[in-house]
């Protein structure tokens, strides 16, 4: 049994098909990019698997159940925007995670604010917009979870930094866990991605192991993007 | 869970409403004190100006309870908080109790402080006396204890507004089962479910009153309650108010369990 396991999903804003029919397994112990152009579906199948959306059909399971309480507790997400209550100090909202999250591990969070120059007694309402997404990100990976699902973890950040994000991702999730990355930025992770999903227009066009994608098409994923969707 | 959301939301309101309380009480010590100084025109003139200081802040809190736990419940249920609420191992139940406890928390605050800021501002022993004397004139008339009468009054303020306030939330609820337009639809919405709720209680009353004459003369005769229609009426009100504020309830939670569509 696949750690996620997508079934005939299908969402639809209004009339707009967002995703269409969509079957996916992502196993465990791998980190997955979740790959395809603005608009292709990524975000709303990140959001579907994280109870932000509501199917308009089809079943997704997380560790065989359906996404609620039990699936909340073993996954870890950083969406793309910036969401925690600017009211409070990063100190509280560490309390915050502790008190909500039984596998999370604050002494790592307080160390990897450290390494990132980020102080915890500082208001979030006076941190710039790049140093928030820092904070979210540590918060995230400070988790012991089955799943981290990152969704544009490098948007915002600076190229010096993204090596830094890259390098905490790899050495902050524990044996066995998945991660999923959706991102534009495909040269910056190819590097860690075991398995590739490229989504287009709601529906998954290609699933592959990195390695393998690589040797069939004899070029780095980011080429494969680019020549499967050029326009 | 519930109470660690609670807490949450508990502190986020009094960050934020407590302010408008120590305003209200600065108010209410400036007026008694400027009512207890030599009433020349200039003290006579900033008076005025801190009585209008202080019923404005009391007014003000009433408002701002309730617009604040709408605003709340939209912006951490369906805006960017919203990223972490749904995320958080929590049922939909327990996030929907909490910010409705958290309200209804605020408003038993709200009132305590504007009774304190009117005890400050205006109290003597006179005052008093005139206040208890009024009351027992009406509990009089209507041949009923002080202690009930305080309480059926509290208890039915309490209850119109744990409808209005459920109604505001049932508003937010449809409101953002939309794709376009999702604050106009609210507004829209909460006003309709609190116009069906009031008729509701009206539409009860008026079947209550086939099998009850005097109740029936509300509808039928533009005359003065008798002491026992009164009292009926009070119970009655009391009985309809937890009926609908039940029902509403489960709607609300109902329409909360379909789920959510996060922008």
């Amino acid at each position: 049994m696949g750690l996620i396991e997508i079934k005939n999903l299908t969402k639809k804003y209004d009339k707009k098909v967002a995703l269409n029919n969509v079957n996916l397994n992502i196993p465990r112990g791998k980190i997955v990019g979740l790959l395809g152009k603005n608009g292709a579906g990524k975000t709303t199948l990140i959001k579907l698997i994280n109870d932000l959306l509501t199917p308009t059909s089809g079943e997704i399971l997380i560790n065989g159940n359906k996404v609620g309480v039990e699936t909340k507790k073993i996954i870890s997400y950083l969406p793309e925007k910036t969401y925690l209550n600017t009211q409070m100090k990063v100190s509280e909202v560490i309390t915050y995670f502790e008190d909500f999250y039984e596998d999370f591990d604050a002494q790592k969070a307080k160390k990897l604010l450290k390494d990132l120059d980020l102080d915890v007694n500082e208001h979030l309402s006076k941190m710039s917009k790049g140093m928030q997404e820092k904070v979210q990100l540590v918060l995230v990976m400070s988790r012991n979870a089955d799943l981290y699902i990152l969704d544009e973890p490098l948007g915002g950040v600076d190229p010096a930094t993204r090596d830094y994000i890259l390098d905490t991702i790899l050495s902050n999730f524990k044996e066995n866990a998945s991660v999923i990355i959706s991102t534009h930025l495909i040269s910056d992770i190819e590097r860690i991605l075991d398995e590739v999903v490229f989504i287009d227009k709601g529906k998954i066009v290609l699933q592959s192991d990195a390695d393998k994608l690589r040797k069939t098409e004899n070029a780095s994923i980011d080429e494969v993007f680019r020549r499967s969707f050029k326009c | 869970m519930l109470t660690k959301l609670l807490k949450y939301d508990l502190k986020y309101m009094l960050k934020n409403m407590s302010v408008f309380y120590i305003l209200a009480i600065f108010f209410a010590i400036t007026t008694r004190i400027l009512f207890a100084l030599n009433q020349t025109v200039i003290v006579k003139i900033i008076s005025q100006i801190s009585v209008g200081c202080l019923f404005a802040m009391l007014a003000n809190i009433l408002i701002n309870t309730m617009m604040r736990s709408w605003v709340r419940f939209r912006g951490s249920i369906y805006k960017d908080e919203a990223y972490l609420t749904h995320t958080l191992p929590v049922t939909k139940n327990e996030i929907y109790d909490s910010k409705l406890i958290q309200t209804l928390i605020f408003f038993f605050v709200g009132f305590a402080i504007i009774i304190l800021g009117l005890l400050i501002a205006y109290y003597t022993e006179e005052r008093w006396l005139w206040l208890k004397s009024l009351i027992d004139s009406i509990t009089t008339g209507l041949s009923i204890k002080t202690g009930t009468f305080i309480a059926c009054t509290i208890g039915i303020i309490f209850l119109e507004v744990f409808n209005a306030i459920q109604c505001g939330f049932l508003g937010i609820i449809w409101g953002h089962q939309q794709y376009n337009n999702r604050i106009a639809f609210s507004v829209l919405y909460g006003f309709v479910a609190y116009l069906l709720s009031q008729s509701l209680v009206l539409f009860l009353t008026y079947v209550v009153g086939l099998f009850n004459p005097t109740i029936m003369d509300l509808f039928k005769n533009n005359i003065m309650l008798d002491t026992t229609a009164f009292k009926t009426l009070t119970i009655l009100a009391i009985i309809l108010y937890v009926i609908i504020i039940f029902i509403m309830r489960f709607i609300c939670k109902h329409e909360f369990n379909k789920g959510v569509n996060i922008e």
